[in-house]
């Protein structure tokens, strides 16, 4: 029988688990605690007065950063973060919340493993090893990507870095959407704590590796920081939805592999589909065909993630690869990855595997993973906002209508976001769409103030009412402050 | 996406009869069973099994990870163990199936090699010869495990400062330096470490190539 120990953590509190190592990670031994919902992890080697106080920061100050703020609780399913910090035998644990069940493969060949990223980002595990059940659909992928954008958010927002982020390091689950980033303890507060490490391969941006070989102190030395976070993620999204890395072309830098990948990744990084300089685009006679068709940047360029998407990774690999200030924020990509959900519609093919795709309105409007034409004619809402009372100007967002699709006060009124800031009464929604013989209504449900302004007499939609959705109509949504006009157009397909 | 071609040789000289090898290939297995659950290495490594005593054999050549059968491995009863010979065969093996990177395509990760004795090269001139030809190619780590009374330190380490010695011929001594395979090998996942290696001059002098 494994013995029960019971420990003091730095906060005063004890702490038990089960004497018997559960995992051993590349640099702890990982320990269970009696219910299972928490495990301990010894750091195998010393950890220095600075290593320490740094883990005592995690566990305490930068913990209540996150989840001691309004909204706090919501972000408990996001990170996997540590709490306590412990002393065994002259060693120094980490007490962490155990990873969801959701969080591990419950079958087939992989029975038991953590669902780490990589599974799910590479077009060849994908194509060869995944089964179909845990593979989710496109729109999963886009959930995940913005729990992910959203947590490195609220880090940033706290004034921390994560420094290491990359698909070992957030756990994901196509089948709910989910996603947790696990490894908080080698958080790096700017200027305060150096990074131990400098990222991991694919993620690292450019400017470290262009500096790895600087020593340790030298002011030209690029460290993990906010900015490189911020590529780290665009990399992570760009690979979540897409299955390819954005800078792993067909262009030699150099015969010898390491040096290749050292600038490939580093000073002459490029992305693979630059709109002028096609250096790099990928080779397809050196892709193995268990990479295809997702490495096709011609099959399926990038431009299929739809249009706030596109302008940023323009940003990230573009003008930001090599220009760190010019990358896109997590807060950024949160919002497009939000608003881009707006634009999915469900492709016609019950076969195809990514199930959803971001609805381009022209008269070929089709399915960028299978193929399949869509079909449907269907309404669009596209948002206006007012800038002084009683004109509009076009908002660049637009909301997609499906059978049966809610509208939610975050496309009434613009001052309403998505995140872990609204509130109950907000997350209901406030109407629905149907489509009955052809013709497409809107049933008010809650709005109060919503009026129709496309005839020379405005009128008044009340609660329990319904409108008819005619091409050109003008339905100012709200009178409240922040309210948004909606014009409506039928898609041209 | 890069290949990481892998290179094992393991003796299957008389002495390895019985016990020994049958757990190298119990170690053998259980290696590879860990590597296809790891993503990394179901995506990039390829593994290529040769044996050797008096004769050097492709047990099976460079192979994705996710089709590698491993094959019955047959023991004679004595004779020597020619390293000498088996490094030739590797290096033949090499020169067929490692691509090269070169100004219009890219290559193949500079492969790791692991070699595996209980002995001594009985071919000793035919291996040092065989030696040099090696560092002619590209290794991104060549690693030795000398396990057993018999074996000899030091014809390995004209080969590679990684050798891990061990008395006993055992599964234990196999594990490990099993272990260290799987180690290395899914290495390239993880994360880079921040100090880099300033005592170490650089291995060659960077030319770069501007198209």
């Amino acid at each position: 029988m494994s013995q029960l120990i019971t420990v003091k953590a730095t906060d005063g509190t004890y702490f038990d688990f089960i004497d018997e190592v559960i995992g051993s990670g590349a640099m702890k031994d990982v320990y269970f605690s009696p219910d299972h919902k928490y495990v301990v992890g010894f750091f195998r080697n010393n950890q220095d007065g600075r290593s320490i106080d740094r883990l005592m920061n995690i566990v305490g100050i930068y913990r209540d950063k996150i989840f001691k703020q309004a909204g706090g609780d919501y972000f408990k399913d996001y990170f996997c973060w540590p709490e306590k910090l412990v002393e065994w035998n002259g060693k120094i644990g980490v007490v962490c919340p155990a990873y969801n069940k959701k969080f591990f493969f419950e079958s087939g060949m992989f029975k038991g493993k953590e669902k780490e990223g990589k599974w799910f980002a590479s077009a060849k595990l994908r194509n060869k090893f995944l089964p179909a059940s845990e593979k989710g659909t496109w729109l999963n992928y886009l959930q995940i990507c913005i729990r992910i954008a959203r947590a490195v958010r609220r880090l940033h927002a706290a004034g921390l870095a994560h420094s290491d982020l990359s698909y070992k390091n957030v756990l994901v689950d196509p089948q709910t959407g989910s996603a947790c980033i696990i490894d908080c303890d080698g958080l790096v507060v700017p200027g305060k704590y150096p990074p131990d490490v400098a990222g991991s391969p694919d993620f690292i941006a450019p400017e470290v590796m262009q500096t790895k070989t600087l020593k340790v102190g030298d002011p030209n030395k690029a460290l993990p920081s906010i900015y490189t976070d911020r590529h780290a993620l665009a990399v992570l999204i760009y690979m979540y939805l897409l299955y390819r890395h954005p800078l792993r072309g067909g262009k030699v830098f150099n015969t010898d592999p390491a040096k290749d990948e050292e600038l490939a990744m580093g000073k002459f990084a490029l992305f693979i589909e630059h709109p002028t300089d096609f250096s790099n685009r990928p080779n397809y006679k050196q892709i193995s065909e268990s990479e295809m068709p997702q490495s096709d940047i011609d099959k399926r360029p990038y431009t299929l993630v739809g249009p706030y998407l596109k302008a940023l990774f323009d940003r990230a690999f573009i003008e930001g690869l090599h220009n760190p200030e010019k990358r896109p924020s997590a807060a950024e990509w949160e919002d497009a990855l939000v608003k881009t959900a707006d634009l999915v519609v469900q492709c016609n093919n019950s076969k195809c595997d990514s199930h959803w795709f971001v609805f381009n309105n022209n008269e070929k409007c089709q399915c960028p993973f299978c193929g399949a034409k869509f079909k449907e004619k269907v309404p669009i809402f596209n948002f206006y906002y007012s800038k002084s009372k009683g004109t509009f100007r076009p908002e660049n967002y637009s909301l997609v209508i499906h059978d049966n699709g809610p509208l939610f006060t975050w496309h009434v009124n613009r001052y309403v976001t998505p995140n872990e800031k609204i509130n109950a009464k907000d997350k209901v929604p406030v109407g629905d769409f149907h489509c009955q013989r052809g013709n497409w209504y809107f049933v008010n449900r809650s709005l109060e103030s919503l009026w129709d302004f496309s005839n020379s007499e405005k009128k008044h939609i009340k609660p329990g009412e319904q409108v008819e959705l005619k091409q050109g109509q003008k339905l100012l949504l709200t009178t409240e402050e922040g309210g948004r006009l909606a014009i409506v157009q039928f898609s041209e397909n | 996406m890069r290949r990481l071609p892998v290179y094992i040789l393991i003796d299957t000289s008389g002495s390895m009869k019985g016990e020994p090898i049958e757990a190298v290939k119990v170690c053998l297995s259980d290696m590879f069973s860990t590597l296809k659950n790891d993503p990394y290495s179901l995506e990039t490594v390829w593994v290529s099994v040769i044996t050797f005593n008096k004769e050097a054999q492709v047990l099976f050549p460079l192979t994705e990870l996710d089709k590698i059968v491993v094959p019955k491995i047959s023991v004679p009863d004595d004779g020597p163990t020619h390293i000498g010979r088996a490094l030739e065969l590797l290096c033949n093996q090499y020169d067929a199936e490692v691509r090269n990177t070169n100004v219009e395509q890219k290559g193949d990760w500079r492969p790791l090699l692991f070699i595996l004795t209980d002995g001594k090269p009985s071919d000793i001139l035919h291996y040092n010869n065989m030696v040099e030809e090696v560092k002619l190619r590209k290794f991104g780590n060549i690693f030795a495990c000398a396990a057993g009374m018999k074996a000899k330190k030091e014809p390995l380490l004209q080969l590679t400062s990684n050798v891990l010695e061990s008395a006993s011929i055992d599964a234990g001594t196999f594990k490990q330096f099993f272990q260290y395979v799987s180690v290395t090998i899914t290495e390239g996942g993880k994360s880079v470490q921040m100090t880099p290696d300033i005592d170490n001059p650089p291995e060659e002098i960077e030319i770069q190539l501007d198209f």
